[in-house]
């Protein structure tokens, strides 16, 4: 994009934890880790597209921009001026030798959404709208569209009360709805309708950016078309920024301008769509765009459907956290002995007989079983094909020490998102090289 | 062309109703469809007779000075028959009108049943909401009060707690509320978790509505449904153990209240005069039938499931 163009939101390092409570005493006994560290810039009139599959973090992500969530950690940076964006990059990078101290403080203060307070927050509302994915459950059922569409008008006070009915009637114009539709109930619309309902409230604040959070997902295929091309239209009206939500391949391509993709809670890959489409770098993007079976471009013909259920995000893998299921794994991609004991599935009697496991870090353990039999049946099948090869290599030491196994692999750090040869980002050992 | 493309769904018949006569419509389809039912409508029929009679009792009969509350008492014409010239329903062993307290005692029943479902009504909305809303350990504490309410059959801690307070009719209404908050603190809390989930409330915080606006706009309306389904069914509850309370003797004797009435003429029933029991029996019976029928009637046209989908 542009230099002279505002960055609409900034995402720098965004967590978001949930804890998992237990207990009459709602004991906190984990954090599911939804999104785990998520950076991207989304300009003025852009659109970025976030893809991922169910519970990677994307609608968490939604939710957080919007202001629904707190930040457990990290900033989201509301409509920065280039110079701004500059000063922060600046800042992130050389933490130490600041040289706009005052440019990072009014960035801090008046644009950091988790930080910023009163007016300042109420005109970020203003500015940040949704729109979600059932239309059944996000227009309330008992008021009627004149009330939905001008509630925000109302709360905002942006007009007069003798002005609210013709600036809704204007409203649901925009959308493609008209006056006849003012004194209606919801559920007198169709699918399609309510959406259009939906982004008329949501366009009212006249806001810069839009989340759609699978705006279309829940609509037939040429309903979808539809609603598509009114987002697209008010894009181009309104100089509206969005952040589409989505896990449809065929949608984001025809929408975004840039894609991210989010696996775990982590960016696997981010870059430009075209980059992106025509020549995907992470191996969960390859394995995407081979899934979606509108785009049969031999170039994934080789990679297969992903296999394998998607690691509990309460304990992320190490390493790479696509590893588990990646059809390309490597030595390098961070084994560790929780994948060990994922693979022993199909070994029921072992892991009964498994007494107990001392495991200092990720990466080292000490198993025990009840017999010493079982502790060499368990490295006998750490040698079969039942383990992957990369991850045969990657075990450091496996000894046998009567009824103990001790395991250890080399620590790993998270694989970081570099810069790979078609411009886009990519969170993959392979990319590294 | 897109645009009218879009309107033909709808039909264009209402195009310049006003909100007013939109909400009127929909209330008015309610209506009908309460209405559709015919065992609902006897019930209605029936509470409307009740409620004519409780509000035209001074009409009907001569109100007894000083108290109207209390029955009046003809010492000479005790133990008559019905259809006796002045006492159409016979009179009780101490001379007590039957005809007076089954009249009296339907408005006595009225502002039983009214005090009590809107005290517990208010108080269960409130705490079921501050549950639902506020969650953790104050839903918690909250639940497990609940919990201990619910766990005595409702009868019995009425009658425990009245015994404990002391025969009078305001200890009666103090133990009915007592006993029967604790399922509307149920009901709303739930209603209110499930609410509260909505992505409309997600739309309204993202508006910038603020949290009371959000529980009085959003969730209080449309958690409200089944409380008033539980109220109405409660109107006739209430009474019914209310009436059990004043038969046991817990509430003021002589009082016009179908309950005393029916334990006043208990002592003559041996001795073959049935009607100073029978009659208020079949009115507590009556009143409870009937807003069972219309509470009936209503949770099947007010039900969640078929709200927004039809």
């Amino acid at each position: 994009m542009s230099n002279s163009k505002n960055t609409i939101l900034s995402l720098r390092n965004v967590k978001k934890h949930f804890p998992i409570k237990e207990g009459v005493f709602q004991n906190v006994v984990g954090q599911v880790h939804a999104v785990d560290g998520v950076s991207f810039d989304i300009g003025a009139g852009e659109t970025v597209g976030l893809v991922g599959e169910s519970g990677c973090g994307k609608t968490t992500i939604g939710r957080c921009v919007s202001g629904l969530e707190p930040l457990t950690d990290g900033d989201i940076f509301f409509d920065l001026t280039p110079e701004k964006l500059v000063a922060l990059e600046d800042f992130e990078k050389h933490q130490s030798e600041i040289k706009n101290k005052y440019l990072i403080d009014e960035i801090q203060s008046t644009s950091n959404i988790s930080k910023i307070e009163g007016d300042d927050f109420y005109n970020y509302r203003r500015n940040c709208q949704m729109v979600f994915q059932d239309s059944f459950s996000s227009l309330s059922p008992r008021q009627l569209v004149s009330d939905i569409v001008s509630r925000p008008l109302k709360i905002h006070k942006v007009c007069a009360d003798n002005e609210l009915i013709p600036r809704t009637i204007e409203l649901l114009e925009q959308v493609g709805l008209g006056k006849q539709h003012l004194y209606r109930f919801p559920h007198q619309f169709s699918g399609g309708q309510r959406q259009r309902i939906s982004i008329a409230r949501a366009l009212a604040l006249d806001p810069k950016l839009i989340v759609l959070d699978e705006p279309t997902s829940a609509l037939d295929v040429s309903v979808q078309a539809q609603i598509l091309n009114l987002l697209h239209d008010l894009q181009k009206q309104r100089g509206l920024s969005y952040l589409f939500i989505t896990h449809n391949l065929s949608v984001i391509r025809h929408m975004a301008d840039k894609i991210v993709v989010m696996y775990l809670g982590k960016v696997v890959e981010a870059g430009k769509t075209e980059d992106i489409f025509a020549n995907p770098q992470h191996p969960y993007t390859k394995a995407l765009l081979a899934a979606s079976p509108d785009l049969s471009e031999d170039v994934m013909s080789d990679m297969a459907a992903l296999d394998g259920p998607i690691p509990d995000p309460a304990r992320p893998p190490q390493g790479c956290s696509f590893r588990t299921r990646c059809p390309v794994s490597r030595t390098e991609c961070g084994w560790e002995v929780d994948d060990i004991i994922r693979r022993l599935e199909h070994h029921e009697t072992l892991i009964d007989s498994i007494k107990s496991v001392h495991q200092p870090d990720a990466f080292n353990a000490k198993l025990t079983f009840e017999t010493s039999l079982s502790a060499i049946e368990l490295k006998d099948v750490v040698g079969t094909k039942d383990i992957p090869k990369q991850m045969r290599k990657a075990i450091k030491k496996i000894e046998v020490k009567g009824n103990d196994v001790n395991i250890s692999f080399d620590p790993v750090q998270t694989v970081p998102l570099v810069q790979s040869e078609n411009g886009s980002l990519s969170r993959c050992v392979l990319a590294n090289k | 062309m897109k645009k009218n493309a879009q309107n033909a769904g709808i039909d264009e018949v209402n195009f310049y109703d006003s909100a007013f006569n939109v909400r009127l419509k929909r209330n008015l389809e309610i209506l009908s469809n309460v209405l559709a039912n015919p065992t609902t409508v006897l019930g209605l029929i029936i509470v409307i007779l009740m409620l004519a009679m409780a509000i035209f009792a001074p009409v009907i009969t001569e109100p007894n000075t000083p108290d109207p509350y209390q029955m009046p008492r003809d010492w000479k014409a005790a133990r008559s028959a019905p259809l006796t010239p002045g006492h159409i329903l016979g009179t009780t062993n101490r001379g007590g009108d039957v005809f007076y307290g089954v009249v009296w005692g339907a408005r006595t029943s009225l502002k039983l049943s009214i005090l009590v479902v809107s005290l517990t009504v208010v108080l269960g909305v409130i705490i079921g909401s501050v549950a639902g809303i506020v969650g953790g350990k104050v839903d918690e504490i909250l639940m497990r009060i609940v919990d201990v309410f619910l766990s005595i059959p409702e009868l019995i801690f009425a009658l425990a707690i009245a015994a404990i307070l002391g025969p009078s009719f305001t200890n009666i209404i103090l133990a009915l509320v007592i006993v029967f908050w604790v399922k509307y603190a149920r009901i709303m809390r739930a209603q209110v978790i499930r609410i509260k989930q909505r992505e409309y409330v997600d739309a309204a915080k993202i508006m910038g509505a603020s949290k009371l606006q959000i529980y009085l706009k959003d969730i209080l309306p449309n958690s409200f449904s089944p409380v008033m389904v539980q109220a109405t069914l409660d109107m006739g509850n209430i009474v019914l153990v209310g009436a059990t309370l004043s038969f046991i003797g817990l509430s003021e004797a002589g009082i016009a209240e179908w309950g005393v009435l029916v334990s006043e003429g208990q002592a003559g029933i041996s001795a073959g005069r049935w009607w100073a029991s029978t009659f208020p029996g079949l009115m507590v019976f009556l009143w409870a039938l009937a807003f069972n029928l219309v509470g009936d009637g209503l949770r099947d046209v007010l039900d969640p499931r078929t709200e927004t989908k039809r």
